[in-house]
């Protein structure tokens, strides 16, 4: 089942928080638990805390820039975020946050509009839209790809069905 | 008539089993090739979790271990076991030992990535492999595993920015000062979700190296990838050495391109980005003085037999300042050995350099060389925001081999051609 809406308390991050400052490389190894203690520490001990208790991200300019490595997404999924939005965001972390289920949607005015810790938001997938309070922004249409993947769960999920489905094929 | 399409739209039609694509679009690739390092365990645990039990197409498939070799402790070694492991259960075509070299230079070396081929990897500098006329794009780790159990993924077809090069560099600036001087241009982001392409008169005067050192700096700006054209410079490279047959593909003249970006070489500094962020590169001039505790001479952008060179021409006859270690790491086995026979390593040695096994070594982060509090590091790789190198209350200054041979020495970040070489 697609999770058509999110709702929940965003914690609000700044511009150019680099995939190495939301999980550095010496932590990429830790079991999930273990990483949530670590997310975002080098930023700050708050925005650990916040991320681990509110399911939505607000995020500044570049958010997951430099590095590749999928443990900053895993990481954040480990912690409870469900949906990171804002940006423009950096296209490697994108495809890990989206692959490891978290919705990650376009929508830099959020991130300038003034909306702080602990404010809550609906995001609207299939009609592409955030609405916080009375103000409503438009976010472009989440590719049918993407909405698949983030409905079964993550990419390993989506997987499954297509591996069991490969193996099917070879049986009949 | 079709429209006329550019190098990574043909590219991406090929692979998605398409007569032609267009910007935006997203299709559905097989990979020509694809490989992966020290992370592959976490393709494993994807692969696995996702109940494969066979991987598609292992002869277009290899591991190079290099973000931590030799190993530092139980957990990362038996994570190397079982990536040989499983490297050898499946049939991978090449599984390269640590110390062969940084996964993107060894497989340039060995033939794996050749013109014209889309090939994925789950790291970041995958692009590097534009440098011979691939499509080389980075992916995560779990993609990869995906892709070992599907045999393809997802991409979304980029615009290109087309950007003609002109004009020589002068004596003293290198590939790395462009690099720097883009990245400072574009930002971190400018690139994002971009192709950039290198056209002009001058891109027949770079070697492969130089272009590799701008196609792996891509990912500095976020672009999707970059690539160069396979010209008689490409063709020298690769003829000896492609495992797989190969064909060159370039732009229609008349592609149409999001942007366009003309640099002069000429014009063109050594460049020294400031600490915190890559996009904030100076004129070494304005950089000059400033006190450093360690260089590194290494990374998959700076770390090859001609950077290598540039270094030890420089370093001739002289020391590393007291105040600084200098720690040298080839970016492979065949690049170590290069300089071994032609005289550059004793050169580096004499003048103090402490030589490292290649990989990625200090860049990584995760590994050696992490500096101490409120330390600097001069540093010929490609990032430098807070923490790149294990610690976050150190900085980091990114340069040229030349920048910072030259700066080993006087113990402060240095112009190299105010030095008699």
């Amino acid at each position: 089942m697609a999770r058509e809406l999110i709702e929940g308390a965003v914690t609000v991050l700044g511009d150019f928080v680099s995939a190495d400052v939301v999980l550095p490389a010496r932590h990429s190894f830790l079991p999930p638990e273990e990483m949530a203690v670590q997310v975002l520490k080098e930023l700050s001990p708050e925005a650990n805390a916040g991320v681990r208790s509110r399911p939505i991200i607000v995020a500044g300019e570049a958010f997951g820039y430099g590095t590749g490595r999928e443990s900053p997404a895993r990481a954040l999924r480990a912690a409870g975020v469900k949906a990171i939005v804002g940006g423009p965001f950096a296209r490697m972390f994108f495809r890990n946050a989206i692959n490891n289920g978290l919705l990650v949607l376009d929508c830099p005015e959020l991130a300038r509009s003034g909306i702080a810790d602990d404010d809550r938001i609906v995001i609207d997938v299939v009609n592409g839209a955030v609405t916080w309070g009375e103000r409503r922004f438009d976010v472009p249409p989440v590719p049918e790809i993407i909405r698949n993947i983030i409905a079964a769960g993550s990419l390993i999920d989506y997987g499954r069905a297509i591996v069991l489905a490969q193996a099917a094929g070879r049986s009949s | 008539m079709t429209r006329p399409q550019t190098t990574v739209e043909k590219i991406l039609a090929r692979a998605s089993g398409n007569a032609s694509v267009a910007p935006n679009q997203i299709v559905e690739v097989a990979p020509d090739f694809s490989y992966s390092h020290d992370y592959a365990v976490f393709a494993i645990d994807a692969f696995e979790q996702m109940g494969a039990t066979a991987v598609v197409a292992p002869e277009r498939i290899a591991i190079g271990l290099d973000h931590g070799f030799p190993v530092n402790n139980a957990r990362d070694a038996n994570n190397h076991a079982r990536i040989r492991a499983f490297a050898k259960k499946h049939k991978f075509l090449e599984f390269f030992e640590g110390g062969t070299g940084i996964a993107h230079q060894v497989m340039m070396e060995k033939g794996l990535v050749t013109p014209g081929a889309l090939v994925l990897a789950s790291d970041s500098h995958t692009p590097s492999g534009g440098a011979v006329g691939a499509l080389a794009i980075g992916t995560g780790e779990t993609e990869l595993g995906f892709m070992w159990a599907t045999g393809r993924t997802w991409l979304k077809v980029p615009e290109t920015i087309r950007v003609i090069l002109t004009g020589a560099l002068q004596r003293g600036v290198l590939a790395k000062d462009v690099m720097l001087s883009i990245v400072g241009r574009m930002g971190v982001l400018g690139g994002g979700y971009k192709m950039l392409e290198y056209q002009g008169p001058a891109v027949k005067t770079l070697t492969v190296s130089e272009r590799f050192t701008f196609c792996n700096m891509s990912a500095e700006i976020g672009a999707k990838s970059s690539i160069f054209p396979c010209d008689e410079v490409t063709e020298a490279f690769v003829q000896s050495r492609a495992r797989f047959p190969y064909a060159a593909v370039s732009s229609d003249v008349d592609a149409v391109y999001a942007k366009e970006l003309t640099i002069d070489l000429a014009s063109i500094e050594p460049m020294v980005a400031l600490p915190g962020r890559e996009d904030r590169g100076v004129p070494v001039g304005e950089a000059e003085g400033r006190r450093i505790n360690q260089v590194f001479i290494g990374s998959c952008t700076n770390a090859r037999t001609d950077d290598l060179a540039i270094a030890a021409a420089i370093l001739r006859n002289r020391k590393v300042h007291p105040d600084v270690r200098l720690l040298v790491v080839p970016a492979s086995r065949q690049v170590g050995l290069d300089i071994a026979l032609n005289g550059d390593l004793a050169i580096l040695l004499e003048a103090g350099a402490t030589l490292m096994p290649s990989g990625c070594a200090v860049c990584a982060g995760a590994h050696q060389g992490v500096l101490g509090d409120g330390e600097v590091c001069l540093s010929t790789s490609n990032r430098n925001m807070p923490g790149r190198m294990g610690n976050k209350n150190a900085e980091i200054m990114l340069c040229s081999p030349a920048t910072a041979a030259a700066s080993a020495v006087t113990g402060v970040v240095t112009d190299a051609r105010k030095l008699n070489t």
